[in-house]
């Protein structure tokens, strides 16, 4: 066993609070298959997201977790399998359908609207929560701005929560890497949404901004009792924040469990570290 | 020292979300706007109403509407003329087949067709971008002032081809045809500005400019916090297409009179294209800059060296007017790219802290 993974395994074993438990599933995948021509990119994975939990998918570069991701969110259609969430079998949908049906996500590189402020980033999260029309919206006046101010107000909820406020009017463009993800976040958060999907959240982070990033992640789960599932390459992150964890290498599953029990999967292992040449 | 934000307290989201949310802004626009309505009629003379200040106010509509489309939503359109034309044509047709309506609806319902015929060319927005979704405008542009050229009927069967603004009053006063003051048809262009400016600028600081700012920065993120790129873009192309429309009318019946097709070829979309970009993209303030300073520029220009005692003949005159205006087109797009809509917000930022130098 390497250094960087007994690493790994002294974090998992650190004094942890009793394992949470989950028993309504929100979200399934059985038995996906996606190819892009003749590339395999995930064969044959299904696994569960329970509502409530902190769900993370692992494995090498290019093992398909974005892909998996793109699979849940509608960008891509897979070939064959299918997708249960909140008990019923899902169609074949586009992504802004995907959103309405309350999954959010954030980007591995950012994807924030640069030419807009943080506070107008955050405000696109709630429009499909606004209602008013077209021609109410070029009056401004009444129903449209009660609407517009209503929504502003749950805006700066989110901002004070995130601990934004300063950036507020700040054009998202000029703000470090950082920050830009939270704002990221906050925007997914913007849409209420039940599902959650956070692409490798503290890639390019410091120490400092990977535990705020992880303390909001968990603050998101306890609070807004968000279903989060999230990959990221930090594996000492990925067994502290998370409830279960899945693992994937070459588009297969390898492993599905708790942090503990995937620590110590032999498959596992030998997909990070490799296998010793006999 | 005037300037300055300190001791203002917002207490209210409605106070923090207003246009102008700082009260010297707010009380410098109303006097602008009272100051456009009630000293320049009353000041200007024929010549600066005619020749500078009304087709002013008509580009800064036709720039508006394009602004909402290019500047807002990303989408680069080269069909302005096109859309100004189908606004013009459909107000001749208007006009002369209902001679009881009243101008201002004449000109209000004009600006659907132009909508109508936006959202078709604005399909291929859904498949292309950038370049070549231009060049697909560009088939707008020219089919559209070809149907107008082509199709009799559209000016009536009239042998000469033109199409002539017809006598229309309003609340007594006539606003279109010959004998119309250039008083009251300034007074009719800039009801219009004002009214479609601060219509835009509502849109764009609500949820559909927000859902459009999206698609202009990055679609993909736009799609999954659920905008439909596909009504997004078409409602964007209405919306500007109908602005460009009224203004396509407004170009006809109020500042030329009368009109051919070649009033409205691809130099008027380029030239709106360019009051767009100088004056900024994405911003309402920006299109009325870009088209003020578009339109006075070159007047400006042909009249300084007569004001200073230069004598130069009318034609070197014209020739040193386009190398000045293009060489200061090329200054500010590379001091500037921004535009002088950004210029304005700098020079406020330095205006703040002034006297001092941090």
């Amino acid at each position: 066993m390497s250094e960087a993974y007994a690493d790994a395994a002294v974090s998992a074993g650190a004094p942890q609070a009793p394992a949470r438990v989950f028993t309504e599933t929100l979200l399934s995948v059985d038995d996906i298959s996606l190819s892009f021509g003749g590339v395999k990119a995930i064969s044959n994975v299904s696994f569960d997201i329970k509502q409530g939990e902190i769900r993370a998918i692992i494995g090498p570069n290019g093992a398909g977790k974005t892909s998996m991701l793109n699979v849940i969110n509608g960008f891509y259609h897979p070939q064959q399998g299918r997708i249960t969430y909140r008990g019923k079998v899902r169609k074949k949908m586009r992504p802004n359908e995907a959103a309405k049906t309350g999954i959010a996500r954030t980007f591995q590189n950012v994807a924030l609207f640069k030419g807009m402020s943080t506070l107008d980033n955050i405000m696109t999260g709630r429009l499909l929560k606004m209602k008013r029309n077209f021609f109410w919206q070029a009056l401004y006046w009444g129903p449209a701005k009660a609407e517009e101010l209503q929504h502003r107000e749950y805006v700066e909820h989110i901002i004070d929560f995130l601990e934004i406020q300063s950036i507020r009017r700040t054009p998202v463009g000029r703000l470090p890497y950082g920050l830009q993800k939270r704002v990221e976040l906050a925007r997914a958060l913007a849409m209420e949404p039940h599902l959650l999907l956070l692409d490798e959240p503290m890639a390019g982070m410091n120490v400092e901004e990977k535990e705020d990033m992880s303390r909001f992640i968990l603050d998101v789960n306890d609070e807004f009792g968000t279903t989060i599932a999230l990959i990221e390459h930090d594996i000492g992150v990925v067994m502290d924040l998370s409830d279960r964890v899945v693992v994937l290498d070459y588009g297969r599953k390898l492993a599905d469990g708790t942090p503990d029990e995937v620590s110590r999967d032999q498959k596992v292992i030998d997909a990070y570290l490799g296998v010793p040449h006999e | 020292m005037l300037y300055r934000e300190a001791g203002q307290f917002k207490t209210t989201y409605g106070a923090d979300q207003a246009i102008f949310p700082i009260p010297q802004d707010r009380w410098v626009v109303y006097a602008v706007i009272a100051l456009a309505f009630v000293a320049v009629p009353s000041v200007a003379n024929e010549y600066w109403l005619q020749a500078i200040l009304i087709p002013a106010l008509v580009f800064t509509l036709a720039a508006i509407g394009l602004n909402l489309l290019t500047g807002y939503c990303g989408q680069l359109s080269l069909g302005t003329g096109g859309f100004m034309a189908c606004g013009a044509y459909a107000t001749y047709k208007l006009s002369t087949a209902f001679p009881e309506m009243n101008i201002l609806i004449v000109f209000l319902l004009s600006g659907i067709p132009a909508a109508a015929v936006g959202c078709l060319f604005g399909i291929p927005s859904l498949r292309i971008k950038g370049f070549y979704l231009a060049v697909a405008t560009l088939a707008a542009q020219f089919f559209l002032v070809w149907l107008f050229n082509r199709v009799e009927w559209f000016y009536n069967y009239n042998p000469s081809g033109t199409i002539t603004a017809p006598p229309r009053t309003m609340g007594g006063f006539m606003v279109t045809g010959p004998e119309a003051t250039a008083e009251a048809r300034y007074l009719v262009a800039l009801g219009f500005v004002a009214l479609f400016a601060l219509l835009a600028k509502n849109l764009m600081r609500g949820r559909v400019g927000r859902a459009w700012m999206a698609i202009r920065d990055m679609d993909i993120a736009a799609e999954i916090i659920g905008i439909r790129p596909l009504t997004t873009k078409l409602a964007a192309f209405a919306v500007s297409s109908y602005v460009c429309g009224v203004a396509g009318a407004l170009y006809f019946a109020i500042y030329l009179g009368s009109v051919e097709t070649a009033a409205f070829d691809i130099s008027v979309s380029f030239l709106v294209l360019f009051m767009v970009i100088i004056g900024g993209l994405g911003s309402i303030l920006g299109s009325i800059l870009g088209a003020f300073f578009i339109t006075v520029v070159p007047i400006l220009l042909t009249n300084v060296p007569e004001a200073l005692g230069l004598p130069i003949g009318v034609a070197l005159a014209k020739q040193l007017e386009n190398i000045v205006f293009g060489a200061m087109i090329v200054f500010f797009l590379i001091v500037e790219p921004h535009g002088l809509a950004r210029l304005w917000q700098i020079a406020k930022e330095k205006l703040r802290r002034w006297p001092f130098p941090y």
